[in-house]
């Protein structure tokens, strides 16, 4: 275990711990700034997650074991899916491997744990908004297969550190298939974020939750693990984006640096195309995340129509 | 008299009464119905011995106030002569226990039965299920509860059960005298509350058969305007909210609330409240001020017009309004839909056409290209509107404006005044029976009060996720409902 390695191992976890909700108090921040508001400090979500951390938390009656454990699954899922990211194209052996199917898996845990939360109490809003996150899950989850498929092509392997020097390969650029997995990808941040147009994350409109319907009846330090977890999901997302798609060729320290510039790139894209777009129709955003796995596929069609690898 | 005179006259005379035994009521009624005259409300009072129930009905400018006794407290139903009496025969069983033959079941509306089955519509089959909102939201949004009944996320059927805010003002009104009783109407809600205030005063003057001069029409009229202005920014701020369009909702509200300090600087009040009397007003607005206020007003018209612009190509704004919420033209005129909801339903009426004792001149409704009745529909008559509005505060504040008073039409005092005035949200009625210049009666029928059961029709059919957007579309008052 080199230096290197060891370094790579406190981006993961430090950075997926307190990274998540610094990108989230970045966007909040710049979509507040370019409505034309003052808005919350970056530091914003921290202090949220602080309050719920000290607060005592409320169950409602009834409610059953399946309900107490979601959080802790749902954010050991996500602590999980952190280890097995790689960072700079690194990352220490914790003993769960590096498979890009096993962080789809890892992801879809955590949503089927809220889901299940959700229908052990059988509130209506959270059974709701359960049912369209599962409903945008089977759309996302395949699309996001489907451009992980795309992008272990190149070196032929779902290893997410072989996939990520394959990023920097000069000649996948070349080929059409990186490029629609690289568009394809951005709906996959989209909706695993849980931004607009998919889900609006500042909505105080019941009716039109998505993510933050199975929460409503959690609080205190229950709520903080959930919270935190969403937070989480976005460095997740955002870092798969900059080490499987976005080319990080040379020493690991300018590695590191691309990594930093990406999630910021990545950041405002998001503020940005959140501040510019209105929310979709819901019945309307499995025809986009559709439109992501055509293109997928079209890539698919494009690689090995021109030969393979 | 001049012949000019005499028309005023004519068309500022009171409401004719019209009392007819109870056998003749439903009669009666149908008979108006007949010759088209259209529902404007229906009310009880208590009466010395027994319930008197009160129906007023407009045609062309000119009002005909049916009037009952009700000696066996049954009375015969007008539900399936205008349907838009449904929510008023409820409102009159509640408070005024008279029942209603043949409006059946008559839901309660005041009370509030712990069992949803008393008040809901009920829903046949399988896989419906219910969800509930409500009456405390999530949001900083007045109280009142939602039950719909959805198969996925579709709409099946939508009950509203509102009158959480019931404070007894009308009651509260009885005994005073006609110029106090004006705060009771004017405080049942502060974003239409000098419609309310209006709609009291003239009323009141209607019954005293009293004239408005020029400065009192010109000053109301003003008043109006400038509540029609900050209301239709702050809706189209709700309808951009709705969507989660944050830029053109922070936009109009920064508009909005230059509306209202503009309503400060010439009223003293951001809401407009006091600035409305009985018989007189005493709005002063000097050359200067005036000047500002015009100016300001243009700035307010160019920045609205610009965002405006920014909003029609905004094309995932857009692709949310248009085909969501639909409001037939027919279910519209059934419902006695009123104001910009009813003209987005291709209803081309607006009180503000028939208001002899307001300075509108000759006003004509606004007509949209595409009366289609949804959600874009509304939002587009709203912008329309605003032109229309800007407008006529740019004449009203051309030239300064002194105190105004009224003048005696010569007539007799009658002892039921009627009015009906455009509030943002459509036309208001106000109806005062006085005795001896104290209120006897007050009964305020608001254009948010006529246009929610609209709302339960407007969502039936759409998505779940749809309806804050089709809610937000008609942006009614919770409180100015109940009153």
């Amino acid at each position: 275990m080199n230096v290197q390695n060891v370094i790579a191992g406190v981006v993961q976890v430090a950075g997926g711990v307190l990274g998540g909700p610094a990108i989230m108090g970045l966007i909040q921040h710049l979509k507040a700034r370019m409505q034309g508001r003052r808005g919350p400090s970056i530091l914003q979500p921290y202090r949220e997650l602080a309050r719920l951390w000290g607060k005592s938390g409320v169950m409602p009656e009834p409610h059953t074991v399946v309900y107490a454990v979601a959080p802790a699954v749902s954010a050991g899922g996500t602590l999980m899916a952190l280890a097995l990211l790689p960072v700079a194209g690194r990352a220490p052996d914790w003993g769960l491997g590096h498979d890009a199917l096993v962080l789809v898996g890892l992801l879809a845990l955590g949503r089927f744990a809220v889901t299940l939360a959700a229908w052990d109490t059988g509130g209506a809003f959270s059974l709701m908004s359960a049912a369209r996150e599962l409903m945008f899950s089977v759309f996302v989850e395949g699309l996001l297969l489907l451009v992980l498929l795309l992008l272990a092509l190149p070196l032929q392997s779902t290893d997410l550190i072989s996939m990520s020097h394959a990023a920097s390969l000069s000649w996948v650029w070349l080929r059409p298939a990186h490029w629609a997995a690289a568009l394809a990808f951005c709906l996959v941040i989209l909706a695993e974020t849980g931004r607009q147009p998919v889900d609006n994350p500042d909505t105080h409109l019941e009716l039109t939750m998505v993510h933050e319907g199975p929460l409503l009846e959690y609080a205190g330090r229950d709520l903080a693990y959930l919270q935190w977890a969403a937070a989480a999901r976005h460095w997740i997302v955002l870092v798969l984006a900059c080490q499987l798609v976005i080319p990080h060729p040379g020493p690991f320290a300018a590695q590191l640096a691309v990594l930093a510039g990406g999630l910021i790139a990545l950041s405002v894209a998001l503020a940005l195309c959140e501040t510019v777009q209105a929310k979709m129709r819901v019945l309307r955003v499995p025809q986009l995340l559709g439109l992501g796995c055509a293109l997928c596929l079209l890539g698919l069609a494009s690689w090995f129509g021109g030969g393979g690898g | 008299m001049s012949v000019h005179g005499r028309e005023i006259v004519r068309a500022l005379s009171p409401a004719r009464i019209l009392v007819v035994a109870p056998e003749r009521w439903r009669a009666e009624c149908e008979l108006h119905a007949q010759e088209g005259w259209r529902f404007c409300g229906l009310f009880a009072t208590s009466g010395a011995q027994q319930p008197r129930v009160s129906c007023v009905l407009a045609r062309g400018g000119r009002e005909h106030v049916l009037s009952t006794s009700v000696p066996t407290g049954i009375l015969d139903t007008l539900v399936d002569l205008f349907e838009a009496s449904a929510v008023d025969e409820r409102e009159a069983h509640d408070v005024y226990g008279v029942r209603f033959h043949g409006h059946e079941p008559l839901r309660p509306l005041l009370e509030h039965p712990s069992d949803p089955a008393a008040w809901t519509v009920p829903v046949q089959g399988h896989d419906p299920y219910q969800v509930a909102v409500g009456p405390i939201h999530a949001g900083v949004i007045e109280s009142g509860h939602f039950r719909f009944t959805v198969v996925g996320e579709r709409i099946l059927n939508l009950d509203l059960r509102l009158f959480y805010k019931h404070r007894g003002l009308q009651t509260a009104a009885e005994g005073r005298r006609l110029a106090d009783g004006l705060a009771y109407a004017a405080r049942a809600c502060a974003a239409c509350s000098v419609t309310n205030a209006v709609a009291y005063a003239q009323a009141c003057e209607s019954a005293l058969a009293l004239a408005p001069d020029r400065n009192l029409r010109r000053a109301r009229t003003l008043l109006l305007e400038l509540e029609r202005l900050y209301n239709h920014l702050n809706d189209i701020s709700a309808i951009c909210a709705g969507v989660g369009f944050a830029p053109g909702s922070m936009a109009f509200a920064a508009l909005k609330e230059r509306a209202q300090r503009l309503n400060q600087r010439l009223t003293g009040h951001r809401f407009l409240f006091g600035a409305v009397a009985v018989a007189s007003s005493e709005l002063r607005i000097g050359h200067v001020d005036a000047r500002a206020a015009r100016h300001e007003l243009r700035s307010i018209g160019d920045g609205t017009r610009s965002l405006w612009r920014e909003l029609r190509f905004a094309a995932s704004v857009q692709d949310r309004l248009g085909g969501v919420g639909c409001l037939t033209r027919d279910d519209a005129l059934r419902l006695g839909v009123v104001g910009p909801s009813a003209r987005a339903s291709g209803i081309e009426k607006d009180t503000r056409s028939e208001s002899p004792r307001l300075a509108y001149g000759e006003f004509a409704p606004v007509s949209v290209a595409r009366a289609s009745g949804d959600v874009a529909a509304r939002f587009d008559v709203r912008g329309l509107e605003l032109e229309q509005t800007l407008a006529l505060l740019d004449d009203l504040l051309d030239g300064n404006l002194t105190t105004g008073a009224v003048k005696s039409l010569g007539g007799a005092d009658c002892e039921l005044g009627v009015s009906r005035v455009e509030s943002p949200r459509g036309e208001t009625l106000c109806a005062v029976q006085h005795h001896g210049g104290s209120v006897v009666r007050l009964h305020l029928r608001t254009g948010s009060y006529a246009n929610w059961p609209a709302v339960a029709c407007a969502a039936r059919e759409n998505l779940l996720p749809d309806f804050p957007l089709i809610n937000k579309s008609f942006e009614l008052c919770y409180a100015c409902a109940d009153r």
